[in-house]
């Protein structure tokens, strides 16, 4: 562990969630985001990643499911119940898995939808401005209807539109889905500028754990709704397990398999 | 309790697709029809034909259109003019000569005819887009009977239907013309539970549920489409000439308006999505609600001296059927069907209740 | 042929399209929101007639204040509508929306004339009845007035969707889970939605009740509108003016000649083939979305 504050910004303990009153998708998963952090959350697909972001935004109810159990405490303030608008007003945002852009808005619009309503014109301005200086590709394209704009182009405005939240902290599903290794690259660092320059902490999703483990400081791994190891990315990218099953490491092996199933049983 | 079963339990694939899978439902339904039969000696003359009668004509109709929307889930808002197009058909042929009981099998080919037009438009569009088109289409129909003096009747846009008589028996009497009304609902309703477990009705489940996901499984949606739309509309034909035959006796264009289609449609809907009971329910409350609110005030304007308008008071019960259309939509969207579900698990399995499935 | 009498058809009919095209932006309005199609849109017209002449006849207000008066009541009414109504339907299937909206018609046309009765009232906007003549052709002065005033609603409208609060009812009509995300209230948004089309129902219903008299027939411009609405692609506020228009020529000019033949009464026939063959032929409308069909 690190020598973060005590009490970091956010911390999930024990969340459960169900979809549909029935299905069971995330069960018993604790993380903590300290503070002006850089947190990635990797998994298979279906492990629950997305869910456990949506339990953080409140987007779960767009979805039909539910936090049936645990605690999501944000700031010191227990946010479970509150509305996905509330949430983004104390600064939490969630930018959503494959580009969700409003289409039919151009460039310039999707980032002014996404301004507080009580931000005064002039703040409104700036904070274009600051939008643009971290996506400079933006900027050329702010006049154009962003269902026109490429992949790369709809995934940073993605981005963009959430900063203009003035969040505390990101979350970002699978930023790099659909890009060419290039783009996934540029948009990393500039999440790592964000995370810098505006001490925004980010939790970031990711199947790319490679490049994810070199942006973060820490990692969670979840499998099946539970997360079954914690710990420094170096750490991680040197684990053997994480190797072998998630960075596409030497052939598999059965031993190597049993040996994980038991570590596994043990984490949960 | 009544049930006296605890949970339902079958150890046969033949058991399992019987009618009636609990042994007690089907004594309820046969001490229902001997009652049904009983009736005009049992209740008074006035509520014989003035609610029982036209309570089972209009579940007749309502059942098909429940196979349409419930079964198929395909919109239908011109419902009221395929019936229409049965009454008149009916009242023509009968008028011309027919023996009424040709007149009636007339009727549900010609509604069968025109509403196979409609399927046309659920062939290409669905959802929201054949709701309007059904509706354009109803008033098209509307049109053409007001329009159209030959059907319309001429300057009065009335007709005279012809005295009822099946099989060269003369039927006038009350309770005679409750046994026909009787007699076509026992029939529509025998169809339709059979259709419940017919190779057909699953194959129009699969069509409501994803149309290109059946077709992918390998039901041909458009026919079964086609046969929906044609058997419901067949339904609505003779329902529509029953109602004229045996209980309205003259027809008149605005029988069948929008506002009618609107209504059975309420009773499907307030009945429940493909519960047949449910229709029977939803229609009962359909018919009675504007009757019973209209007493309601009535009563309360004499009992409290309250000074309302004539104009109010005639307009009040039509507020209050929209309340109701509303009230069921917010309180049970799945219909009055759904409560008698519900009673019906609770009490097999009581007391019991861990053993409900 | 004649070509006065052609042009004189046309002119009419464009205006009066214009008044339909009114009544047919509200549909487009919520429809675009929440994709709620709103079959109560005759109703709401009917209602908002009845409200300025309860403030005007009942509480004595002079015209120019009654109007305003009864907007703001309706701006609640819409709120309320979607509130208690709609929203807690969101996610049912298609049938049980427009069931609900039939039901919401039924209970307004209902109470409206449970308090006010059935027999036909003046709309006394104090245009004077003159005919005016615009070269040869003939024209009514109320007919004209409601045109601007379409027109204007219309050019407000487009303003409004270039503000902040219109750039967000933009966004919640183009992704609900998205506006979530970034904080868009989409309750509030579509509720806004309903109050503007309440509000716009006023309007039209001033100059319908001008035009025919306030009573229950208000109600019946439901299939017009309807009809506009999807001819112009029911998510397109241009679309509903084009259409309008268009409907609004077609009308006027085919029973113009037609009436004569098969003794009245053809308007209705041509606004229901419009829209039969509008659904059959391009179901996304003149200026929709093609993806609108999918709903
Ligand atoms: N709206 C939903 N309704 C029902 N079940 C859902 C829903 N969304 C997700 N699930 C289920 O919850 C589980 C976790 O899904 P989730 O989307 O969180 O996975 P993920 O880790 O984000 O996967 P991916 O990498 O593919 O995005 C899956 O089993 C999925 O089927
Ligand atoms: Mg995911």
């Amino acid at each position: 562990m690190t020598t973060a504050s005590a009490e970091p910004l956010l911390s999930l303990r024990n969340v459960e969630v169900v979809y549909d009153n029935v299905s069971l998708a995330v069960s018993g998963v604790s993380l903590d985001v300290p503070e002006g952090q850089l947190i990635a959350l990797l998994g298979a697909n279906g492990a629950g990643k997305s869910t456990t972001l949506r339990s953080i935004s409140g987007l779960l109810q767009a979805a039909r499911g539910k936090v049936t159990r645990g605690e999501i405490r944000y700031a010191g303030q227990l946010v479970n119940t509150l509305s996905p608008q509330d949430r983004v007003k104390l600064g939490i945002v969630q930018v959503l898995e494959g580009r969700h852009v409003f289409e039919q808005l151009t460039t310039n619009e999707n980032l002014e939808a996404a301004c507080p309503v009580e931000m005064s014109r002039a703040e409104m301005r700036s904070a274009l401005d600051r939008a643009y200086t971290f996506f400079p590709r933006l900027a050329e394209r702010r006049n154009a209807t962003s269902g026109y704009l490429s992949g790369g182009e709809q995934q940073m405005l993605a981005i963009a539109r959430a900063l203009m939240t003035r969040p505390r902290m990101l979350m970002l599903d699978e930023p790099s889905l659909g890009l060419s290794p290039m783009l996934t690259t540029e948009i990393f660092s500039i999440i790592r500028r964000i995370n810098r320059e505006e001490g925004i902490s980010v939790l970031l999703v990711e199947q790319n754990a490679f490049a994810a483990l070199d942006l973060v400081s820490h990692g969670y791994l979840i499998e099946s709704g539970r997360v079954v190891m914690h710990d420094t990315a170096t750490a991680m990218k040197n684990n053997p397990d994480i190797q072998e099953f998630y960075l596409g490491g030497h052939g598999v092996n059965f031993r190597d398999i049993k040996h994980y199933r038991r570590r596994k049983r043990w984490l949960t | 309790m009544f049930y006296r079963l605890s949970g339902v339990r079958h150890f046969s694939y033949t058991g399992d697709r019987s009618l009636y899978r609990i042994p007690f439902e089907r004594n309820a339904a046969l001490a229902l029809l001997a009652a049904a039969i009983l009736a005009p000696w049992i209740i008074g003359e006035l509520t014989l034909t003035s609610l029982v009668q036209p309570w089972l004509i209009w579940t007749s109709a309502a059942l098909g259109l429940n196979l349409v929307v419930g079964w198929a889930g395909q919109l239908h808002l011109g419902y009221a003019a395929v019936m229409g197009v049965g009454a008149y058909a009916g009242t023509h042929a009968a008028r011309s000569g027919v023996p009424w009981e040709i007149a009636i099998v007339l009727a549900g080919f010609a509604s069968m005819v025109i509403g196979s037009v409609f399927s046309i438009a659920a062939l290409r569009v669905k959802g929201l887009y054949l709701a309007l088109t059904t509706l354009a289409m109803q008033f098209v129909i509307d049109w053409s009977i007001v329009h159209l003096s030959v059907v319309s009747g001429g300057a009065l846009a009335s007709l005279r239907a012809p005295d009822m008589s099946l099989l060269g028996f003369e039927i006038n009497g009350t309770a005679g013309l409750y046994y026909v009304a009787l007699a076509w609902c026992v029939l529509v309703t025998i169809f339709m539970m059979n259709l419940r477990r017919s190779a057909l009705g699953r194959a129009l489940m699969a069509v409501r549920e994803k149309d290109y996901a059946a077709e992918i499984i390998g039901v041909r949606s458009f026919v079964f489409k086609l046969v929906a739309f044609a058997a419901s509309s067949f339904i609505a034909g003779v329902s529509g000439a029953v109602l004229i035959a045996t209980y309205y006796h003259i027809v008149t264009p605005d029988q069948f308006s929008t506002q009618v289609s609107i209504q059975v449609l309420a009773m499907v809907i307030v009945g429940g999505l493909g519960s047949i009971i449910g229709t029977y329910l939803g229609t009962a409350l359909i018919l009675i609600m504007p009757g019973l609110v209209a007493a309601l005030f009535h009563g309360a304007t004499e009992l409290f001296d309250l000074r309302i308008g004539v104009e109010t008071l005639a307009h009040l019960p039509n507020a209050a059927y929209g309340a109701l259309i509303m009230g069921c939509l917010l309180w049970e969207p799945l219909g009055l069907g759904r409560l008698y579900h519900n009673m019906r698990s609770y009490l097999i399995a009581w007391p019991f209740g861990y053993l409900k499935k | 042929m004649d070509w006065i009498l052609f042009l004189e058809l046309a002119a009419n009919g464009a205006v009066t399209g214009l008044l339909y095209a009114m009544v047919a932006i509200s549909i487009v309005l919520i429809f675009k929101s929440s994709a709620v199609p709103n079959l109560a849109q005759g109703a709401l017209v009917m209602v908002g007639a009845y409200a300025v002449l309860a403030f005007s006849d009942w509480l004595g207000l002079p015209m120019w204040l009654a109007i305003p008066a009864a907007m703001v009541f309706m701006f609640g009414l819409g709120i309320g509508i979607e509130r208690h109504a709609l929203r807690r339907l969101a996610g049912q299937p298609i049938i049980m929306i427009l069931m609900m909206t039939l039901g919401l018609d039924i209970f307004l046309r209902g109470i409206t004339l449970a308090a006010f009765g059935g027999s036909a009232r003046r709309m006394d906007l104090g245009i004077s009845d003159d005919p005016l003549f615009v070269g040869q052709i003939l024209m009514s002065r109320v007919h004209l007035t409601g045109a601007a005033v379409a027109l204007m609603v219309f050019a407000a409208l487009v303003l409004f969707f270039r503000t902040r609060r219109g750039i967000r009812l933009r966004a919640i009509s183009n992704d609900y889970v998205a506006s979530w995300s970034v904080g868009i209230g989409v309750e509030q948004g579509v509720a806004l939605s309903w109050a503007l089309a309440a509000v716009i129902s006023t309007i039209a219903g001033v100059f319908w009740g001008a035009v025919q008299g306030v009573d229950q027939s208000l109600s019946l411009l439901l299939l017009k509108s309807l009809t506009v609405a999807v001819l112009g692609g029911l998510d397109s506020l241009p679309g509903a003016i084009v259409a309008g228009i268009l409907l609004g020529v077609l009308e006027s000019v085919v029973s113009g000649y037609l009436d004569p033949l098969v003794g009245g009464g053809s308007r209705e026939l041509v606004v229901a083939v419009t829209l039969i063959l509008t659904v059959l032929i391009r179901p996304h409308g003149l200026f929709g979305d093609r993806s609108v069909e999918r709903i």
